[in-house]
């Protein structure tokens, strides 16, 4: 396999927090200018293994890489690369949001130019321009949200990894992000996410992967995913039958 | 979109990261002068007066070393080769709780690590954080310091015209010397998390207490005074601290700068300066590149170890709660059951704790040693009384620290705290309960211990352990009770409700109600000076010492009462 082929690979990934195996022997392809949906109850391995991708944590056995870059060994360039966004956001409380953002933005090496006008967009699609200048200790969850994905975006990264997006946003902020994704996908980068909202799932994901008690489980597009579970059903039904299976 | 980066930036970014922080703590001065300045001005204040009085007391100390300048020779470089290596020691301890926490405690660090950045980069940021956020109480302490050793100086060895240049190097001094503590926290934070990453905090916070009850024990045996002559016995004592003036520690380089700064040789000084200075830049940029080098395997150590089952020590401690709060209504008992498991599971509470009765525990068993005949005058009774304060301001400062944020701390689960089938001003009670719990069990058995080994009186004995009830009952009630009146209940950092608007409060509070029943047990112990061992105290002091307790109580009950009030009904 050429693992510079895709955005995402991963190879035999196992991760163990001290007697509990996380992830078990996982091995994933995610290609470039596609969103993958990565589903699992909770406690199954899908925050563990987007640790792993984005180099917070280091696999037991196994290689991951982004863009063609291994993560262990070449984790600067394979970063330079990504966004990740985590399910709890940070931001510096003492920071404006505003000053977040120019922060990352010179972090990334963006231009003052470049980043006035990514930002104006951003700002006006986000719809965060009304708090943009208080303090982010301020700020409410879905506030913090909107700023953290508004600063992911901001490099334009060509892999985006987010953790739960959709948590503490209000519908509309929900349709944004959606678009926002989607967008980013048809543009050649690649979103990887991992949610509990299956309708958004099912809307807008070009590829499905659902882990369970850290195995992944079943991996492609809804339809492959309908015929695996022999059912012509929601993607909420197909998920509750298979991870049924697994407990089994 | 864009084309995405092909090659990771090489430049450092340390500078825009600690722009960061400057930014952050302009920010940070700037809400407090808007939004808080009386605030602010009673803190500038606070501070000023904390270093008037150690000006105060080291113009003393240095004066009184000046009126025997034989032994001011000798002396004044061993004050400070013991007060740095004493600094050595605690503030790479301290360094290296808060480099742990900096390192791999934050989600900061998290979110640094998944950006393009060296892991250099992000250690040195760290690094420097830690230091400064460790060391900058000895930088006050410090700087009364050297005013005072100036102006105690004599003027025909210090001119007021040198007085500049002997502050500018004695700061330098400062400067120079707590990035070596610094570096050392560092290394042992990194090698903590990643050689031991299964209950780190408790490795480090038990590892901690034995390396300071290790240093007591060791300085106590020094101290003894055996049945030697006192001429012997110092000369003996300093034979034995004599490693510390090895040329080898930097306590030595600093204490050696300062002492030819006094005596107004600088270009001695300033070859120190440049040893401690070199030294410091050396091991700093050793810990750096160490810890750099093997930082994402240490993150990811300290990450992975985080979890293990808690069901043993969760059915212990519920076995223990139902003992202990047995009088509890069961909601009430189950919340104090909570407060206990929290306790048992936070290291920087009991550790804390353990370290500061632990060290009056030594203290108390070395008293015998000390070979002081106190029978036959009222010195029987004086130091009981100091023991006794020793164990207030303990008290005062554990329940402060801790006690105080229980209550803003139930503000984020005030949805199920709140819907306990009981009124919500008999939860304080339940907070009240544990803290005595607590408190009592440790302050109690220090006291019952220091009567022991003084073979105080059994009135006596009573006497003080009542009043140390009573402080406990007093201080708890102040703390549970000011805790409900002025909460932050948005706050999750226990540090940050203690050092509020409320904490503060409850401090002053606290430190005024342990004042006043000191004052109380101080007239009585005065009034009994006269006595011999065996006799009792009269009447009149007996009743001063019960009046006292009676105030500490009342005033307990009375913040209980207040805060109780506010509680029912507060909205979160």
């Amino acid at each position: 396999m050429n693992n510079t082929d895709h955005a995402i690979a991963l190879v035999g990934v196992t991760k163990s927090y001290g007697r509990t195996i996380a992830v078990r022997d996982l091995s994933l392809e995610v290609p470039r200018g596609k969103l993958f949906a990565f589903l699992g109850p909770n406690g199954a391995g899908k925050t563990t293994t987007i640790k792993l991708i984005v180099g917070l944590l280091r696999p037991d056995t196994g290689w991951i890489h982004v863009c063609g870059h291994e993560v262990g060994s070449n984790g600067l360039a394979a970063k330079a690369q990504l966004a990740y966004v985590p399910d709890q956001p940070f931001l510096y409380e003492k920071l404006t949001g505003r000053e977040f953002l120019y922060f990352v933005a010179e972090l990334y090496g963006i231009s003052t130019r470049r980043r006035d006008s990514l930002l104006e967009s951003l700002i006006h699609r986000l719809d965060v321009g009304e708090f943009l200048d208080q303090l982010t200790e301020s700020y409410s969850h879905g506030m913090k949200q909107r700023v953290v994905l508004a600063a992911a975006l901001l490099h334009e990264p060509a892999v985006l990894v987010i953790d739960e997006p959709m948590v503490g946003l209000d519908p509309r902020a929900i349709r944004v992000v959606k678009n926002l994704f989607v967008e980013h996908a048809q543009n050649g980068g690649t979103v990887f996410m991992s949610t509990h909202t299956l309708d958004i799932a099912e809307a807008v994901a070009d590829q499905i992967g659902i882990i369970h008690r850290g195995v992944l489980i079943a991996v492609g597009t809804l339809d492959e995913l309908r015929a695996l579970a022999r059912r012509q059903h929601s993607l909420e039904e197909i998920f509750l039958q298979l991870t049924e299976v697994g407990d089994g | 979109m864009a084309e995405p980066l092909a090659i990771p930036p090489t430049r450092s970014l340390l500078g825009l990261l600690l722009r960061v922080k400057v930014r952050s703590m302009w920010n940070r001065t700037r809400q407090a002068v808007d939004e808080a300045p009386v605030r602010l001005s009673a803190a500038v204040i606070l501070v000023a007066l904390i270093w008037l009085g150690l000006y105060w007391l080291f113009y003393l100390v240095f004066g009184q070393f000046r009126r025997t300048p034989l032994e001011a020779t000798v002396a004044i470089p061993l004050v400070f080769n013991f007060f740095f290596v004493a600094m050595l020691v605690m503030l790479t301890f301290s360094n290296a709780i808060i480099a742990y926490g900096a390192l791999f405690g934050k989600t900061e660090s998290a979110y640094l690590l998944t950006a393009p950045l060296t892991p250099r980069d992000v250690v040195t940021l760290k690094y420097l954080e830690s230091t400064v956020m460790a060391s900058w109480s000895l930088i006050l302490l410090g700087l009364p310091l050297m005013i005072a050793l100036a102006d105690a100086a004599e003027r025909s060895v210090l001119s007021v015209a040198q007085r500049p240049v002997f502050y500018a190097v004695f700061i330098a001094f400062f400067l120079a010397f707590i990035p070596i503590p610094g570096a050392l926290g560092m290394l042992l934070a990194w090698a903590a998390a990643r050689f031991c990453p299964r209950r780190t905090i408790q490795s480090a916070a038990v590892a901690g207490g034995i390396l300071v009850a290790g240093f007591v024990v060791w300085g106590m045996r020094s101290l003894r005074l055996g049945e030697t002559e006192a001429e012997v016995w110092l000369r003996s004592f300093l034979a034995r601290m004599s490693f510390i003036e090895s040329a080898l520690l930097p306590n030595n380089w600093v204490a050696a700068g300062i002492d030819h700064m006094i005596h107004n040789q600088l270009s001695q000084s300033l070859l120190y300066l440049g040893v401690t200075l070199a030294n410091a830049f050396f091991i700093s940029w050793l810990a750096v590149m160490i810890v750099s080098r093997y930082f994402d395997r240490a993150h990811d150590r300290a990450a992975a170890g985080r979890s293990g089952s808690k069901r043993p020590a969760s059915r212990a401690s519920g076995g223990l709660a139902g003992l202990l709060f047995f009088y509890l209504p069961p909601p009430l008992r189950l919340i104090a059951a909570k407060d206990l498991r929290t306790f048992s599971r936070d290291p920087l509470q009991w550790s804390q704790l353990v370290i500061l009765f632990g060290l009056m525990a030594l203290y108390l068993t070395n008293m015998p040693t000390l070979r002081v005949e106190f029978s036959g005058s009222g010195w029987f009774l004086i130091i009981p009384f100091l023991n006794l304060c020793a164990v207030s301001l303990i008290l005062a400062t554990f329940t402060c620290r801790f006690v105080f944020p229980l209550v803003s701390l139930e503000g984020q689960k005030l949805w199920l705290v709140g819907l306990v089938p009981t009124p919500r001003g008999h939860i304080l009670l339940a907070k009240f309960a544990f803290a005595m719990t607590v408190t009592v069990f440790v302050a109690v058995a220090t006291m019952a211990l220091a009567t022991v080994m003084l073979e105080l009186d059994i009135v006596w004995a009573v006497i003080h352990v009542v009043v140390t009830v009573g402080i406990c009952f007093g201080l708890c009630g102040f703390s549970v009770g000011i805790g409900a009146r002025l909460p932050m209940f948005n706050q999750t950092n226990t540090a940050r409700i203690a050092n509020g608007l409320g904490g503060t409060t409850n401090l002053l509070a606290s430190v005024a109600l342990v004042a006043t029943v000191l004052i109380g047990v101080g007239v009585a112990t005065w009034r009994s000076r006269d006595l011999t061992s065996g006799r009792l105290p009269d009447a009149a002091s007996l009743a001063i010492c019960g009046a006292a307790v009676l105030v500490t109580v009342a005033a307990g009950l009375a913040a209980l009462w207040i805060g109780a009030r506010h509680f029912n009904r507060v909205e979160v």
